[in-house]
C-alpha cells in the first residue's frame, strides 16, 4: 500500500486499521524494534535506553533493539520530522519488511513543539503512517512499555477512556 | 625421442633468431604481426620440448666445435625441462599479448629484437652444456635484459631500476663466475656432465665455497633477500611484457642455476648447506610478501610477490638437500619435485599477474592502487581472468597455487622423521614462516584484487576504463594453464616424478600418486589429497545452493527495495576503503620491521573537520640500502679514494712507474 | 561473595511488574494535567493557555481543550491554578489514533474573584 494511502484521515484509513490490528498482534512476544531519530534533542533516546536496563527489562516481553531496519518489526520514531532527515526517515521505512508498525514517541513527534516551516515538517504522521502516539517530553520507559504493549496488542489503550474532568468522572464524558 | 627433442630445442632457438630479425620490421603492424607469431611458434616448440624431455628423462648432447676456451656444448639435461617447458609456455602468452599492447615504432622494433633475442639467451643457459656456454649465455641473457628494461628510458625511475638490474646482475655474475672457475679448477674439466661426475673427489672446503658463491650469485639474479633490493626497481618500469618475462622466467634461472649446483653438479652436500639455502628462502619469504603488502604500486607490488614466491622455491630446494643429507632420500625428491613445480606453477601466474597489471595500466592509464576502482564493471573478461590468477597465486584451491604450497607443507611437516632434533626443529620453523607467508598473502592478493576491480572507481582513469582492443588470449592462455596445472597435478608431477628420477636417482612415482588420483608426500602413513577430486567436487558443491533455491523460493512477490545503506544521501568513492588503509593492520603490526617514517599535515590549525586537507605520508625505511648496501658501497669508494694517488695525471710519475716495473723485471729474470 | 550479589539477594527482584502492575511511584512522574472542571472559569482558563508554554492548552468558547499529545507535564498550569489544576498522575497515555488525545473540559465555573486564583 502506498504511503499516502495509508496516512490518517484518507478513505483506506479504517478498513487498514483493523487489519494492522490484527496483523499487530501477531508480533505478541517477539518484536523487534528500531530506533529512528529524525532530529530529537536525545532525551527521548535515553528513556529508549532505559528500556534495555534490568528495572525495565524490555528482553522479558520477547522484545529486542535491532540496529538494521531490515530485521526490524517495529520503528520507534522520535524527533519532529526534521525535513534533512527525510531521506534517512524514508529509507528506514522503506527498508522494514511488511508487516510494520510506526509508533510516534514524545511530544516532538506529535507536533507539539515545531510548527510546520522550511526547517521540519513539524510531526512525523506527516511523513510516515502512524500507528501509536506516545505523548510525553520525554515519555518514561513506563510509558514507552504501555506504547509498545498497546502497539502489539497486549494492553488496550486507555487514553481514549480517560477524561480530564474530575468533577464529572461518572458520567463518562471525554 | 631424444632426436625430437633435439629438434625441437633447434627449431625453438630457430625461430626466436628469425623473430628477432622480423622484429626489426616491427615498424608496420605487419612485421608486429609476423615476429609475435614467429616468437609464439618458438615458444609452442620451446614447450613441447620440455615435456617431451620431462616424459622421457633423458636428452642429447651437442658439441659445437672447439675454441679458444674449449668451444660450446649443450646438453639438455632433465633438470632444466620444466624450465624449458615454461619458458615455452611464456613466450606463447606473451606473443599472443604483444601485438595490442605494443604500438608499431622503432622503439618497438628495438625492444622486439631484443626481446627475442632474450629469449634465445635464456634457452641457451638453460640447455648450455659445459661452463664457457653457460656465463656466455648468462652474460648475454642478462644484457638483453637490461636493454629491454631501457624500452621506455626516458620515463621516470627507469633508468635507475635498469642500472640497479645490471649492477646486480654483474656482482651476481662474478661470484657464479668464481664458482664454476672453483670447481673446473678442481675437476679439470669444463664440460658440466664432467664436473658432476668428478665433483665428489673435490676437497670439501673447495665445494662448501662453489656452493655458496653460487647460492650468492645466483640468488642475486633470483631475487632473495639481502639481494633483493633491483627487483622492485627494475620489475614496474619494464613495459608490461618486460616485466612478465622477467618476473616470469628471469629470476627462475636464477632458481635453477641453485637447483644445478644443489643436485647436479654438487650432490650429497652437508645439511648445512640445506639448511642456509632454506634460511635464505624462509626470510626471502616472508619479507616479501610483508613489503609487497604495503605497496601502492600494482607492479612493485608483484614484483615483492615474485621475491616472496621464490623464496618458497628456494625454502624448498633447501629443505630438499637437507633431508637428502640425512638420508630421508624420499621426501628430498619430493621437496625438489615441488620447487620444480612451484616453478612452473609461480611462472605461470605471475605472468599472467604481471600481463593483468599491463592491461589494468594500459586501459586507466595508471598503476596506483589508490586511483583504481570498479574495474570489473569497465574490464569485464580481463576480470575474470586477473580473479583465476589471484586465487591461483593465493594458494586457494583448487588451482595450483594450492598444490604446491600443499606439498611444501606437507614436506616440510615431516621434519621430525630427522635424526637431528635441532635440524627437525629448524625445519619446522622454516614452516611456520612459509605458511605466515600463506596468511598474509591472502591478505595481499584480497587486497590486490579488490582494490582495484571491485567497488567504485576512485578517479577518472579508472571510470573511463575500456575493453576493446585490450590483450585477451594471452593472458586467457595462462589461466587456462593455471587451471590445468591445479586440477592435472598428477599429471604433471607424474612427469616432474621423471625429472628428480634422472637428477636425483630416485623414482618416487609410488610414493607420490596413489590410486584415485591422490598425491601423498612420500610416505603412504602421512596424508594425501587429490587435486582432481577436490576440484570435482566443488564443482559439485555448487549444484547443491542451486537445487535448495529452486524448491524453496517463496512463492509470493517480493519487495525489493535498495539496500539499507545506513540511510546516507549518496555514495561516494572516497568512502571506500583505499589500499593504503586496507593494509593498516598490517602496517601497525609490522612497525618495527617497516620502521616507518610518518608525517602529518594540516592545512591550518582548526579543529578536526575544517582544517582543509590533511598530508600523511608513510615512508617505508629500506634497511637493505641503508645498513647493507650503502657501508659496501661507501667502503668501495673509500678504497678506490685511497687508491687515487696512483693516477694522479702527472706523466712524470707514470715514466717512474714504467721505469719501476722494467728495473724489477730485470731483477726477478736475473733471478 | 560480592557484595552485589548478596545485597541483591536480600532486596529481591529489582525488575519492575508492568505490565501486571503498575508501581506505586509511577505517580509522582511528571504527569497532565486534570481539572476540577467547576472551579474553571474564562478568567483563568485564559491565564491557563497564556501560561502552558507547549500550546497544550486552548479554549474554544466554554471548553478547555487540552492536547495530551502537546502536553510535557511541566506543571506550571497545576502551579498557577492548584485548587483547579492537579497532577494527573496518569503515564499510560499511549493512543492509537491522535485525536483521541485531544480532550475537552467543559468550562463550568462561575466568575468570582477570589476562587481558583492564587
Amino acid at each position: 500500500m502506498a504511503i499516502d494511502e495509508r496516512r490518517p484521515g484518507s478513505e483506506l484509513d479504517h478498513l487498514s486499521t483493523e487489519l494492522r490490528r490484527r496483523v499487530a498482534k501477531s508480533f505478541g512476544r517477539s518484536l523487534h524494534i528500531r530506533t529512528v531519530d529524525t532530529g530529537s534533542c536525545a532525551v527521548c533516546e535515553s528513556e529508549i535506553r532505559l528500556l534495555t536496563a534490568p528495572h525495565y527489562d524490555l528482553h522479558r516481553l520477547g522484545f529486542f533493539f535491532t540496529p538494521a531496519p531490515r530485521h526490524a518489526d517495529l520503528l520507534l520514531v522520535t524527533g519532529p520530522a526534521v525535513r534533512a532527515a527525510d531521506n534517512l526517515l524514508l529509507k528506514a521505512f522503506d527498508a522494514t519488511p511488511d508487516p510494520k508498525v510506526v509508533i510516534a514517541v514524545g511530544a516532538c513527534a506529535l507536533g507539539g513543539v515545531y510548527t510546520e516551516d522550511e526547517l521540519v515538517h513539524g510531526s512525523i504522521d506527516r511523513v510516515l503512517p502512524v500507528d501509536v502516539f506516545v505523548p510525553g517530553c520525554p515519555p518514561s520507559p513506563l510509558a514507552l512499555l504501555q506504547g509498545l504493549l498497546v502497539a502489539v496488542g497486549r494492553l488496550e489503550e486507555r487514553v481514549s477512556a480517560l477524561s480530564l474532568d474530575l468533577d464529572f468522572r461518572a458520567a463518562g464524558e471525554a | 625421442m631424444t632426436h625430437a627433442i633435439a629438434g625441437l630445442a633447434i627449431a625453438a632457438a630457430g625461430s626466436w633468431l628469425a623473430a628477432a630479425a622480423a622484429g626489426v620490421g616491427a615498424t608496420r603492424r605487419a612485421g608486429l604481426a609476423t615476429c609475435t607469431v614467429i616468437s609464439g611458434l618458438g615458444g609452442a616448440a620451446a614447450t613441447t620440448c620440455g615435456v617431451l624431455l620431462a616424459v622421457h628423462g633423458a636428452g642429447p648432447t651437442l658439441r659445437l666445435g672447439a675454441g679458444p676456451v674449449g668451444g660450446a656444448t649443450f646438453h639438455i639435461a632433465p633438470l632444466a625441462a620444466p624450465f624449458i617447458a615454461l619458458l615455452g609456455l611464456v613466450a606463447v602468452a606473451i606473443a599472443l599479448y604483444c601485438p595490442r599492447y605494443h604500438d608499431p615504432a622503432p622503439g618497438t622494433a628495438a625492444y622486439l629484437l631484443v626481446y627475442n633475442l632474450a629469449l634465445l639467451a635464456s634457452l641457451a643457459v638453460l640447455i648450455a652444456g659445459n661452463v664457457v656456454a653457460f656465463l656466455v649465455a648468462w652474460e648475454t641473457m642478462a644484457l638483453l635484459c637490461y636493454l629491454m628494461i631501457l624500452r621506455h628510458h626516458r620515463r621516470t625511475g627507469v633508468a635507475e631500476g635498469a642500472f640497479l638490474f645490471i649492477a646486480l646482475s654483474e656482482v651476481g655474475f662474478v661470484m657464479i663466475v668464481l664458482a664454476f672457475a672453483i670447481l673446473a679448477t678442481h675437476t679439470g674439466s669444463l664440460d658440466l656432465v664432467t664436473i658432476a661426475a668428478r665433483a665428489r673427489h673435490v676437497h670439501a672446503g673447495w665445494r662448501a665455497a662453489a656452493y655458496v658463491l653460487a647460492l650468492c650469485g645466483f640468488g642475486f639474479k633470483a631475487g632473495l633477500v639481502p639481494f633483493h633490493i633491483w627487483l622492485p626497481a627494475a620489475h614496474p618500469v619494464a613495459p608490461a611484457d618486460g616485466s612478465a618475462f622477467l618476473s616470469g622466467l628471469v629470476i627462475k634461472l636464477g632458481v635453477y642455476g641453485i637447483a644445478l649446483f644443489g643436485f647436479t653438479l654438487l650432490p650429497g652436500g652437508p645439511a648445512w648447506w640445506g639448511l642456509v639455502t632454506m634460511g635464505f628462502g624462509a626470510i626471502s619469504a616472508v619479507l616479501g610478501i610483508l613489503y609487497a603488502l604495503i605497496e601502492r604500486d600494482l607492479k612493485r607490488f608483484l614484483a615483492y610477490s615474485s621475491i616472496e614466491n621464490i623464496g618458497i622455491i628456494v625454502t624448498a630446494l633447501g629443505a630438499g638437500m637437507t633431508f637428502t643429507a640425512y638420508g630421508q632420500h624420499a621426501i628430498g625428491a619430493f621437496l625438489l619435485i615441488v620447487a620444480l613445480y612451484h616453478t612452473v606453477n609461480h611462472g605461470t601466474y605471475k605472468t599472467l599477474l604481471f600481463l593483468e597489471a599491463g592491461v589494468i595500466e594500459h586501459a586507466s592509464g595508471t598503476r596506483d592502487l589508490d586511483r583504481l576502482g570498479g574495474l570489473i564493471r569497465r574490464l569485464p573478461r580481463t576480470a575474470v581472468i586477473c580473479l583465476i590468477g589471484t586465487v591461483a597465486i593465493a594458494a586457494l584451491p583448487p588451482l595450483n597455487g594450492f598444490v604446491s604450497e600443499w606439498m611444501l607443507f606437507q614436506g616440510l611437516f615431516q621434519g621430525f622423521r630427522i635424526s637431528s632434533h635441532l635440524v627437525g626443529i629448524l625445519i619446522v620453523i622454516a614452516g611456520a614462516l612459509i605458511a605466515l607467508t600463506g596468511g598474509l598473502a591472502i591478505n595481499a592478493f584480497a587486497r590486490a584484487y579488490g582494490i582495484p576491480f571491485l567497488g567504485m572507481a576512485r578517479s577518472g582513469q579508472a571510470a573511463n576504463a575500456r575493453e576493446a582492443q585490450q590483450p585477451l588470449a594471452g593472458p586467457a592462455l595462462l589461466a587456462g594453464a593455471c587451471v590445468f596445472l591445479g586440477i592435472g597435478a598428477p599429471l604433471v608431477l607424474t612427469a616432474l616424478d621423471r625429472v628428480a628420477r634422472a637428477t636425483a636417482g630416485i623414482d618416487i612415482r609410488s610414493e607420490l600418486i596413489v590410486p584415485k588420483l591422490t598425491v601423498i608426500p612420500a610416505h603412504t602413513d602421512f596424508s594425501g589429497f587429490s587435486p582432481t577430486y577436490l576440484a570435482a567436487c566443488l564443482l559439485a558443491m555448487t549444484v547443491v545452493p542451486i537445487l535448495i533455491f529452486l524448491a524453496g523460493r517463496p512463492r509470493a512477490r517480493s519487495r525489493r527495495p535498495p539496500v539499507w545503506d545506513g540511510g546516507i544521501l549518496d555514495f561516494r568513492a572516497r568512502m571506500q576503503y583505499t589500499a593504503t588503509t586496507h593494509a593498516n593492520p598490517v602496517r601497525v603490526t609490522f612497525e618495527p620491521l617497516y620502521r616507518p617514517s610518518v608525517h602529518v599535515e594540516r592545512a591550518s590549525d582548526d579543529p578536526a573537520g575544517r582544517s582543509g586537507p590533511v598530508h600523511y605520508r608513510f615512508q617505508v625505511t629500506p634497511i637493505f640500502e641503508r645498513y647493507l648496501y650503502r657501508p659496501v658501497i661507501r667502503l668501495v669508494q673509500t678504497l678506490a679514494n685511497l687508491a687515487r694517488p696512483i693516477q694522479s695525471g702527472d706523466v712524470n710519475l707514470y715514466l717512474f712507474y714504467v721505469f719501476v716495473v722494467v728495473v724489477i723485471a730485470y731483477a726477478v729474470y736475473a733471478l | 561473595m560480592a557484595f552485589w550479589f548478596y545485597r541483591g539477594l536480600r532486596r529481591g527482584i529489582a525488575t519492575t511488574r508492568y505490565p501486571r502492575s503498575v508501581d506505586r511511584w509511577a505517580r509522582d512522574l511528571p504527569s497532565p494535567p486534570v481539572f476540577h472542571s467547576t472551579r474553571l472559569t474564562i478568567g483563568l482558563v485564559d491565564r491557563l493557555v497564556a501560561a502552558c508554554p507547549a500550546k497544550a492548552l486552548s479554549r474554544e468558547q466554554h471548553e478547555l481543550v487540552a492536547d495530551l499529545g502537546r502536553c510535557t507535564g511541566c506543571g506550571r498550569c497545576a502551579d498557577l491554578a492548584y485548587g483547579a489544576v492537579r497532577p494527573s498522575g496518569e503515564f499510560q497515555l499511549a493512543a492509537t489514533d491522535r485525536a483521541a488525545l485531544i480532550k475537552r473540559v467543559p468550562i463550568r465555573g462561575q466568575e468570582e474573584a477570589g476562587i481558583g486564583d492564587r
